[in-house]
């Protein structure tokens, strides 16, 4: 409730905060971030702040989180900005393909980029453009998204073109339509189903985050060296709400999610190199991009270059920075050590 | 009495209109469904963003428009312990104390769905398919409007209870009666 | 206000409400709201009333809801199921408990190609109730039939709480609908055992009272053995392409709503029966049975927020943390506490309230997951027949007219001795969930 918020300027009152996630207790996001910021936060502030968390839409579904902060229904959340494109179109930056990238290198290039300082445009920063009614947390992104088929393979360029696969995000789907691939969305948990019957061939996934909805018995074919974005997230507040916070909790918040920021990225590369051998034991195939036809590798890669520029431009047609917002993620990224394609890399 | 009956058949074919608006968008989900999978068996394409449309336009169409129309029909399910039992005078105390508590929820909803509604005017809500986004926001308006109707329906049974002598929870008890339809 | 007094005060105030006969989405709206009121004040209303009506109902998964309804309703305009019933008829010689038998096996059948047990007990009641009580079944013991046949939907896979739970706990779903299979055929035998003892004692006492033992006024009117071979052909192929599409992947269980109405549409096509009547009955009983079951769920989602930030789950956990050294005693205990839940909250919204606070406990009891997922099924199956909130029952009383209270007498003991008898037997013989999906 407000009436703990208000008064809660002295140092010593209990201040309860409401947290809310969509995804399930065990996503890795609530697992390895949320729960390790908030048992610092309550540390640092030695009880002061205490949090009652609710998890699977128990109070808030998935993409809502960020209307349920607004609305004040829920006090910190995990927000997941790219499935709301019509509020936050510039959040898939994150979700662009690229040639090289791991976890660590994404999710150090996102939070570099929710904390710049470089105006974008008409003089606002990145995150005062997108996310400026909220206190934004960086956390880390997902692992890359790999293309895993149920046995599907990718000889030729023929392979590719007309195999459905389940895209999750807009920029997947520009991307599937680039490369003739035939995009299917359906509910998250209605896919393992329908794999397992044969109803589509396969899907962008982070081999991190199978686990989920249980694909690490279903792929066996995993294409790995060809990297199609990261998925991401913070940790968001309603400004308000953290204007409320008193000087001492704001400092704890802030020292906290240094702390679990790295933590919470290499957990994404834990949980892909415990899958990887199992799956390979169930018969799966992890095979690198490098070793396929380069007639199918060319194919692959001229869909990496124009869905950048169409993605800038789509931004560009609605008014919004498109052209900067991608060279700037591109610089981003090579900074940390990511890899992008020749064109992309002569961008100016 | 009249009067209000009259205005009350003005209203029966405003929720008329209703239904068939969500009878004729369940065949067509029906059908677009169909197609889709059709589409996918035989030539391995189905319709771009056929999941979020059917999803986002076609459930909503479904369900609200026809709701008050449903609501009057008498179907609702309740637990008839006691109602059945009182006097005529307790019955309609009771009955104007549950068409209150009826109203004065009906009537959050339809304020805090209209509040939503025009929030998502003003953010032109939307939803992404097939690479596209597509306008969400008109349909959150069928929400406060499909509630608003039950309110209008709820007045005309409390009006119903004040003017006439039998107690009673809808306004016509025709429809449903066991025996037609056992 | 402290949550446990406001708790109490909603719980008295639901079972008031309940029993006055206020309509059971308002019981559930009224509750909700007001208990969200005494907990947070005002202000926490606009985030929870503005959107939740919108999001339930904006559901690919829910389009299973209106259009097996369709596919229901289309199946009976066709005359297809009369005449099917008809048949069975002559083939039980007048016994007519195999009428009984025959229809929760339907159950079960249709609780294979739908995911949810609402709308199989409304399409069950319309097409079945009719013919029970023809043949000597008490009105409330046919509704009782139509609903805990149409609930099986709830266990026998495909179901949504099951996916549901799979994805809240992330245990594979495929493996969860393979082990609820056996589970779902045990509920579905002692269902079948409940009626007859039911069936026998109506018939007892119709004879004591002597009345006339079943109403043999009807006399269908002979049926061609043309027709008859027709109708026997294409109840086979209905039955084939739905249950064959799902499983060989030509469409999803979701979609086969939508194939199995366009199939029930061809069928009465063929049989002749399509006029401007015929689309006008069946369209206007599917709106008015799906805009029934969506209200409830609108309902059920906002009572579950109120339940949610109420924390009363953990507070019932809470309750039994002494007991943890004897997982047996747990188990009970969970089962207890998740059937009372069931019994008052809408069974997916019990999920979702419920898994993030019984898992760990699970875990520490090192209790099999996929185990504990077609368990909780099971109980979230039985919920769905048990008072006050049934919606199966619901479901069956608002296409037949028989009123709930009365099916609820009688799905009350179906659902009491399901309980002890498959979550019984569960318990002792955990193989009976685990067994399939590890010989898989
Ligand atoms: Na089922
Ligand atoms: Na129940």
């Amino acid at each position: 409730g407000d009436t703990e918020g208000t008064t809660a300027s002295s140092e010593d009152e209990t201040i309860t905060l409401r947290a809310a996630t969509g995804l399930s207790a065990q996503h890795a996001w609530w697992e390895a971030s949320m729960v390790p910021w908030m048992e610092r936060v309550e540390e640092l502030t030695e009880g002061q702040v205490q949090f009652e968390s609710f998890t699977s839409g128990e109070l808030v579904s998935v993409p809502d989180e960020a209307e349920a902060l607004e609305t004040g229904t829920v006090d910190v959340a995990l927000v997941l900005p790219i499935y709301q494109p019509d509020q936050f179109p510039m959040a898939e930056v994150t979700m662009l393909p690229l040639n090289h990238s791991d976890t660590l290198i994404a999710s150090k290039a996102w939070k570099k980029l929710l904390e710049s300082e470089e105006e974008l445009a008409d003089g606002k920063t990145y995150s005062e453009m997108q996310f400026g009614d909220f206190k934004v947390f960086p956390i880390s992104t997902t692992q890359e998204y790999s293309i895993s088929t149920t046995g599907h393979e990718f000889n030729t360029v023929s392979d590719v073109e007309g195999t459905s696969l389940r895209t999750p995000s807009r920029i997947h789907e520009m991307y599937a339509a680039k490369t003739g691939i035939n995009s299917v969305t359906m509910p998250a948990v209605e896919i393992f189903d329908s794999l397992s019957r044969g109803t589509f061939e396969g899907a962008f996934y982070s081999i991190a985050d199978w686990t989920g909805y249980g694909f690490q018995d279903l792929f066996r074919y995993t294409l790995t060296g060809i990297n199609f974005g990261h998925f991401n997230s913070f940790i968001g507040m309603s400004q308000e709400r953290w204007e409320e916070m008193p000087e001492n909790v704001q400092e704890a918040m802030i020292q906290a999610n240094e702390e679990i920021f790295e933590p919470g990225a290499q957990e994404w590369i834990n949980r892909a190199e415990k899958i990887i051998p199992e799956n390979e034991a169930n018969g799966g195939k992890f095979v690198d991009f490098a070793d396929l036809d380069p007639a199918v590798q060319d194919h692959f890669n001229n869909g990496i270059e124009e869905t950048w520029t169409d993605y800038a431009a789509l931004l560009e047609e609605n008014g919004l920075p498109g052209n900067d917002l991608i060279k700037m993620w591109r610089d981003l990224l090579i900074e940390e050590g990511g890899e992008v394609p020749e064109s992309i890399m002569n961008l100016e | 009495m009249n009067g209000v009956w009259k205005a009350y058949n003005i209203f029966h074919y405003i929720k008329l209109a209703g239904i068939w608006i969500s009878g004729i968008s369940v065949l067509l989900m029906m059908l677009m469904i169909v197609y889709d999978v059709t589409m996918r068996t035989l030539f391995s394409s189905s319709i771009r963003g056929g999941f979020e449309i059917i999803q986002n336009y076609m459930m909503p169409l479904v369900v609200f428009p026809g709701l008050a129309y449903v609501y009057a029909s008498g179907v609702l399910p309740k637990m008839d312990l006691i109602l059945e039992r009182l006097n005529k005078k307790a019955k309609k105390i009771m009955i104007f104390f549950m068409l209150l508590l009826e109203l004065f929820v009906l009537v959050l909803i339809v304020q805090f769905s209209w509040e939503y509604a025009m929030s998502g005017l003003d953010r032109k809500t939307a939803f992404p398919a097939a690479g596209t986004l597509y306008p969400l926001y008109p349909l959150f308006f069928l929400i406060p409007i499909a509630f608003a109707m039950i309110v209008i329906e709820n007045i005309f049974i409390f009006i119903k209870n004040i003017l006439d002598n039998n107690p009673s929870m809808v306004m016509r008890e025709t429809e449903n009666k066991p025996e037609e339809l056992l | 206000m402290d949550n446990l007094v406001v708790i109490g005060i909603i719980l008295a105030m639901m079972i008031v409400l309940l029993a006055t006969g206020l309509y059971i989405h308002s019981v559930l709206l009224a509750s909700g709201i007001i208990g969200l009121i005494l907990l947070e004040g005002f202000g926490i209303l606009p985030g929870l009333l503005g959107n939740e009506p919108f999001n339930r109902v904006a559901s690919y998964t829910l389009t299973t809801i209106p259009l097996f309804v369709l596919m229901a309703q289309f199946i009976l305009h066709s005359g297809l199921v009369q005449d099917i019933f008809y048949m069975v008829h002559k083939v039980s010689k007048g016994k007519n408990s195999l009428l009984g038998i025959l229809t929760l096996i339907i159950g079960g059948m249709l609780g294979a190609v739908s995911g949810s047990g609402t709308a199989t007990s409304a399409s069950l009641g319309q097409v079945a109730i009719p013919e029970l009580r023809k043949h000597g079944y008490s009105a409330p013991l046919a509704g009782a039939i139509a609903a805990s046949g149409g609930s099986l939907s709830g266990i026998i896979p495909p179901s949504i709480i099951l996916i549901l739970y799979g994805v809240a706990t992330e245990t594979p779903v495929g493996s969860l609908f393979v082990g609820a299979f056996i589970p779902g055929i045990l509920t579905m035998i002692v269902f079948i055992l409940v009626m007859l003892v039911y069936f026998q004692m109506d018939r007892k006492k119709q004879q004591q009272v002597e009345e006339p033992v079943i109403h043999e006024v009807h006399t269908p009117e002979k049926l061609a053995i043309s027709r008859l071979v027709i109708v026997s052909v294409i109840a086979i192929l209905i039955v084939l392409i739905i249950f064959g599409g799902i499983y060989s992947g030509i469409f999803t269980p979701t979609e086969a709503g939508a194939v199995g109405a366009f199939v029930g549409f061809l069928s009465a096509l063929v049989l002749g029966k399509v006029n401007f009547q015929f689309f006008k009955s069946s369209v206007v009983e599917t709106i008015k049975l799906t805009g029934m079951v969506m209200i409830i769920m609108i309902g059920a989602q906002i009572f579950g927020r109120f339940v949610s930030l109420s924390l009363l789950p953990r507070q019932l956990i809470k309750l039994i943390e002494p007991i943890m050294d004897t997982p047996v005693l747990v188990l009970i205990a969970i089962s207890v506490v998740l059937f009372f839940m069931f019994m008052f909250i809408e069974g997916a919204a019990v999920i979702l309230m419920s898994i993030p606070v019984i898992l760990p406990i699970i875990q520490e009891l090192q209790v099999d997951i996929l185990w504990f997922g077609v368990f909780v099924a099971v109980i979230c199956t039985i919920g769905l027949i048990t008072p006050p909130v049934g919606l199966s029952v619901y479901a069956v009383a608002g296409v037949s007219g028989i009123s709930s209270g009365s099916i609820f007498r009688i799905s009350m003991v179906f659902a009491v001795v399901a309980m002890v008898v498959v979550c019984g037997l569960m318990i002792a013989f955990p193989g009976l969930a685990t067994w399939l999906p590890n010989s898989m």
